[in-house]
């Protein structure tokens, strides 16, 4: 998994979002790191639809324009919690080998 | 009416194919406004009429349209064709630079009596070219091309890429101040074609190689280098060593004649339609034809001096046209447009 859809998938675990309501998680979970442009988002969205780990949840009219938010699906929810746990396990490898206690890694 | 802002997205995003605007066209205009605009009328109505998507979102919508329009695993029918004709036929060109690349440090190794090889014959000559540029940067490009090569097939794209940058460079040096201290010929087409059609083209198609293209079949391609140094270079290293290299083509030459050869063994198949891989393989061969044709034609500049060697390369031209000819109906069928694929969420997703 790449670490665009890592994070479009973390952005939709907390609930339903519309295009740019996940490109602003995304920014706030990777402290600004990752800014998605919307053609990349896109891309990402249209793999993992294809993939059936997202799909369309409903549509909302907003300023005239229809915003339409998407959702995990269980294939996702499972998909994103085993990515999570190899990105944790290597974390802990990391913090080992670094000689971090599990609490300094935060500070 | 829609705003300026709104109409210029939308026209960037025409650089996407058909069937992927169909479902997100909508979805990504509106993503795109939500985030152009700051929720102040007077700054969202300047910003609506006179704002412009900024050169990193074409940049991302340009870079999606190739994904898509050279596809890979999960792409539609057609363009998962075009993706994988196109990486097969940047494949077949970086193999030649890289058979090319091989036979200069091969002779470099024998000339030099590296390696503990035997002395080299008189008739052996380097294959670095005179010019401003010291023989060690050309055969650091050499490796350059190599490493490109083996990159890709590995799947490492991103340093495939950085080499392939790098390898390009000793001949655009080469060339500009061949043109700029008169040691090229201002009508000499042959060699700034070679570096369009056969380095920056195909070092421009590596946007092909993206992350949804399946991995190159390694070592039928692996093994295709030394087989192809064998089989055309050590025979044209023979006509050399033996004074007779008056005999074999030109670069432009033996291309034409390498692509009619691989046309004319690939035909069969390609009429018969028995494998579904038939159609990919025939529109990579004509890709080739397209840029063994021009590279052939562009050259001919080159020899306005001497019917006769006009008349052959006509000759070269007119077999690389009719073998190409007998591929040619395979490879149409195979990109002709194809209604698109359904997709599984086609109709939640369409509005």
């Amino acid at each position: 998994m790449t670490g665009q859809a890592f994070f479009v998938l973390t952005a939709l675990a907390a609930g339903p979002r519309h295009g740019y309501g996940i490109v602003g998680e995304v920014a706030d979970l990777s402290h600004g790191q990752v800014k998605l442009k919307i053609g990349s988002l896109y891309g990402v969205l249209d793999r993992l639809a294809t993939d059936g780990l997202i799909e369309p949840d409903r549509e909302e009219a907003h300023d005239g324009r229809l915003r339409r938010y998407y959702r995990l699906t269980s294939d996702g929810r499972n998909a994103l919690a085993q990515e999570a746990s190899i990105r944790a396990a290597t974390a802990r490898v990391v913090r080992l080998r670094l000689g971090l206690a599990a609490g300094e890694a935060a500070g | 009416m829609s705003a300026g802002l709104e109409r210029r997205y939308r026209r960037v995003l025409r650089l996407l194919p058909g069937y992927y605007r169909a479902t997100w066209e909508e979805d990504m205009v509106a993503a795109f406004l939500d985030s152009a605009l700051t929720g102040d009328p007077d700054d969202d109505e300047f910003t609506l009429e006179f704002g412009r998507p900024t050169w990193p979102e074409i940049a991302s919508v340009a870079d999606l349209a190739a994904r898509l329009y050279l596809g890979g695993a999960g792409a539609p029918r057609r363009y998962l064709a075009w993706g994988q004709a196109v990486r097969g036929a940047v494949l077949a060109v970086i193999g030649v630079h890289a058979v090319v690349s091989l036979d200069a440090l091969v002779r470099l190794a024998w000339i030099h009596r590296l390696l503990g090889v035997p002395a080299a014959p008189a008739g052996l000559l380097a294959s670095t070219p005179a010019g401003i540029l010291p023989p060690a940067v050309w055969y650091l490009g050499d490796c350059a091309w190599l490493m490109v090569f083996v990159t890709l097939i590995l799947g490492r794209y991103w340093v495939a890429r950085v080499y392939a940058a790098l390898a390009i460079v000793p001949d655009l040096v080469w060339l500009l101040h061949g043109q700029f201290t008169g040691f090229l010929p201002a009508t000499s087409l042959g060699p700034w074609s070679f570096w369009v059609l056969l380095s920056v083209v195909p070092v421009l198609a590596l946007a092909a190689f993206h992350r949804d293209a399946p991995p190159a079949a390694r070592w039928p391609w692996l093994l295709a280098l030394p087989a192809a140094y064998l089989l055309v270079d050590v025979p044209l290293l023979a006509l050399q060593v033996t004074g007779n290299s008056a005999w074999g083509p030109d670069d432009s030459g033996l291309f034409c004649l390498l692509v009619a050869l691989a046309c004319l063994a690939h035909a069969p198949r390609a009429w018969s339609g028995a494998s579904a891989g038939s159609g990919v393989w025939s529109l990579t061969l004509a890709l080739l034809a397209v840029v063994a044709g021009a590279y052939r034609i562009a050259s001919l500049a080159d020899y306005l001096h001497d019917p006769h060697l006009i008349r052959v390369s006509l000759a070269e031209l007119l077999i690389l046209t009719v073998a190409a000819a007998l591929v040619a109906p395979d490879a149409a069928r195979t990109a002709r447009p194809a209604p698109p694929r359904p997709r599984p969420d086609q109709e939640t997703l369409a509005y």
